[in-house]
């Protein structure tokens, strides 16, 4: 009978998945990104510029249709406020990965000698915590046949708590290559210099984000 | 053909219509989700809803039927007029039927209980005025209509509370949801047998002491825990299947531990700068070590709650066969309530205060709901189903049986409640308790407002047939 059929409404987990993966996405161009700026390869580092506005955009679109479907008379097994601050910083994730592959294609950046290495291990920290933080949202559903209890959420807690412990470490790994930066100024031209500067704040968002997100999720959990 | 045969036939194609659109949209609540899950083929839902629906009707019905036929109108009133009251029931009938068409049509959440209760009601205030109805006996029934949503939430929000508890907090939520089934499945059986037998049928035997039923209905409540606990031992969780792009064997996963162990040693010994070096390297393999380790567990959680649900798919096929009996035995004295009175009138000459629903009566109702389950009720099971994916066998079950005993309770009390407006009850009290993603809560207001508007439509229908069928039979 139709009563039982429009009491369920459209559950927005499947969506928000969804949207993260394609944020993930997002976040993997800008590791590529990164190997295109070591390989010099200008051409590809605009492509890939372009390829994580598509991605984005996609997302975007995602999370609208999440927004459309999401109206107040809605009962969820989550807070309704929780669920969309998720989906926010989700979104922000994304807009980040965008903002690092437009700025790194302002000006052809020269390769900086002496802190490339920590470079790159400061982005794959930062990339790590956004994967891991994905990791987290891929295992809602799980956490939904579990009723975000038990066992799969104590499993759930110990990833949320590497997260921010691997954001402690961006933290860390952020003063160090921030301090060789701003005493290689000398060496740069501003432009490149301010780029960078505003590259690594970009860059350790995501890893800030990532963290942030797990603890928004961390907020859904029935714990003991 | 006397006037009295036509009236009559009347009253039994009424009935029968009555019964037919019961089983037409109603029954497929009850088993749209078995149907939909894969648990049942259409066909066998079919045959099992009809068994229990008759089997509800037939044992249990009498209680709700006589509500209907005497408790909310007093027959007495008619005493010198008894054809008013063939009249005004078989009014009654049409008035709620042709209700809960035009609602149906609408998508309105009507209730056939509440069409045709308000359909007496409304006849019987119209005939003889206020004092015409028992009020406490209708505040009664209307009390029920609110307090049965309500009881049935609470029902399954304990129930499934304890089940999440019970299983999903556990290390090993599979064996705990096999060691759990026998117990669900007794007390099934026990509800279900003790309804049958205490203060049953009186003309078949099956009225026992309190005593008496609480021991039958042990006994074969056990005897159906014992065959479950045969069935669900036969289950075994099906092999792995990846579910992570990547997956580490179990290799990697021992060496990383291992790594992990010899590198802590050399941490401790080591000094100054390399030990620095290694104690961040030690860091980061703790970091894999606790990926690897999540990566195979991920595939084990999910593995388990697949075959949790899958334990739980012959536990909701019971419940749904339960609400299927409580249906039966609440909703055929919808159709079959005012017929009774009918049919008691024209073959005795008088309103008969003191003698039972008749069982072929009973048994008519029972078969009307049958034939309108196989003609088309089997089809709005799988509209149900295919839609209403969410309700898993854990959440199902619980919804269900709470509904189920929600209803049977009303009927042996004798209260005539909605079963549609139960179970939503119960599917609310699930989602309180957090087990299902998203529920529309407007079906709540548009609910209430069914309440509201049901009970003046059907009094307005009964009055107008009444009058129709006293200018032309009359």
């Amino acid at each position: 009978m139709r009563v039982l059929d429009s009491l369920f409404a459209k559950s927005p987990f499947a969506p928000l998945q969804s949207h993260m993966e394609k944020v993930a996405a997002c976040v993997q161009k800008v590791e590529e990104m990164f190997q295109a700026y070591v390989n010099q390869n200008f051409d590809e580092m605009d492509r890939i510029a372009d390829e994580i506005s598509a991605l984005e955009h996609a997302a975007d679109l995602t999370k609208n249709d999440i927004r459309n479907n999401l109206p107040k008379g809605l009962f969820l097994a989550v807070n309704r406020g929780d669920l969309l601050e998720i989906l926010g910083l989700q979104d922000d994730i994304a807009d980040m990965a965008e903002d690092i592959g437009g700025m790194m294609t302002l000006k052809r950046l020269e390769p900086l000698e002496g802190i490339e290495a920590d470079l790159k291990i400061f982005l794959d920290k930062n990339i790590e915590a956004a994967t891991q933080a994905h990791n987290i949202i891929r295992q809602m559903d799980e956490l939904l046949s579990a009723s975000f209890g038990g066992k799969e959420a104590e499993k759930v807690k110990e990833m949320i708590e590497h997260v921010a412990y691997l954001e402690h470490e961006a933290d860390i790994l952020q003063r160090n290559l921030s301090k060789k930066l701003y005493n290689m100024d000398d060496k740069l031209s501003y432009s490149s210099f301010a780029l960078w500067v505003n590259v690594l704040q970009s860059v350790a968002s995501l890893g800030n984000l990532a963290e942030k997100l797990a603890n928004r999720v961390r907020m859904l959990l029935e714990l003991k | 053909m006397g006037v009295e045969t036509i009236l009559l036939l009347i009253a039994m194609a009424c009935g029968f219509y009555m019964a037919w659109s019961i089983g037409a949209n109603d029954v497929a609540n009850a088993m749209g989700t078995s149907v939909g899950s894969g648990a049942l083929t259409v066909k066998r839902a079919v045959i099992l809803a009809a068994v229990l629906e008759f089997a509800g009707a037939f044992f249990v019905g009498t209680h709700v039927s006589e509500t209907i036929r005497k408790g909310i109108i007093s027959p007495n009133l008619f005493i010198g007029n008894e054809f008013d009251l063939v009249y005004g029931m078989i009014g009654a009938l049409l008035a709620a039927a042709i209700w809960l068409q035009v609602a149906s049509y609408f998508g309105w959440p009507v209730s056939t209980t509440h069409s045709i209760v308000g359909a007496v009601l409304g006849f019987g205030v119209l005939y003889g005025g206020m004092h015409a109805a028992d009020w406490e006996k209708v505040s009664f029934i209307v009390a029920s209509w609110v307090v049965s949503p309500l009881l049935c939430g609470t029902i399954s929000f304990t129930l499934f509370t304890f089940l999440r508890h019970l299983i999903y907090d556990s290390d090993d939520p599979v064996g705990k949801a096999k060691r759990v089934t026998p117990y669900l499945v007794f007390v099934v059986f026990m509800v279900l047998t003790l309804t049958m037998v205490f203060k049953g049928l009186k003309n078949l035997k099956l009225d026992l002491d309190v005593t008496d039923s609480l021991l039958v209905a042990a006994a074969v409540g056990l005897v159906a825990a014992f065959v479950s606990r045969f069935l669900v031992a036969r289950i075994k969780a099906p092999p792995m299947e990846d579910r992570i792009v990547v997956r580490q064997p179990t290799a990697v996963s021992k060496g990383v531990s291992k790594a992990l162990t010899n590198l802590q040693k050399v941490a401790e010994q080591a000094r100054g700068e390399v030990q620095e070096q290694v104690l961040t390297m030690v860091r980061d393999l703790e970091a894999l070590d606790k990926d690897v380790v999540a990566g195979t567990t991920v595939e084990q959680t999910s593995q388990e709650h697949r075959t949790v649900e899958r334990i739980f798919v012959y536990l909701q096929i019971l419940s749904a066969g339960f609400v299927a009996f409580a249906h039966g035995a609440n909703d055929v004295a919808n159709a079959v309530g005012p017929l009774a009175a009918v049919i008691t009138i024209l073959n005795t000459g008088q309103v008969a205060m003191k003698s039972a629903v008749p069982l072929w009566v009973l048994g008519l109702g029972g078969v009307g709901i049958i034939i309108g389950l196989s003609t088309w009720g089997w089809r709005v099971m799988l509209t149900i189903g295919k839609k209403i994916t969410e309700l898993t066998p854990t959440r199902g079950f619980s919804a269900e049986f709470a509904a189920a005993t929600t209803i049977v309770v009303a009927s042996k009390l004798g209260l005539p409640i909605s079963t549609t407006h139960t179970l939503v009850g119960g599917v609310l009290g699930v989602g309180l308790a957090r087990g299902i993603s998203a529920l529309n809560l407007r079906v709540v207001t548009n609910i209430v407002i069914s309440w509201i508007i049901t009970i003046p439509a059907g009094a307005v229908g009964a009055i107008a047939f009444y009058y129709m069928l006293k200018a032309i039979f009359g």
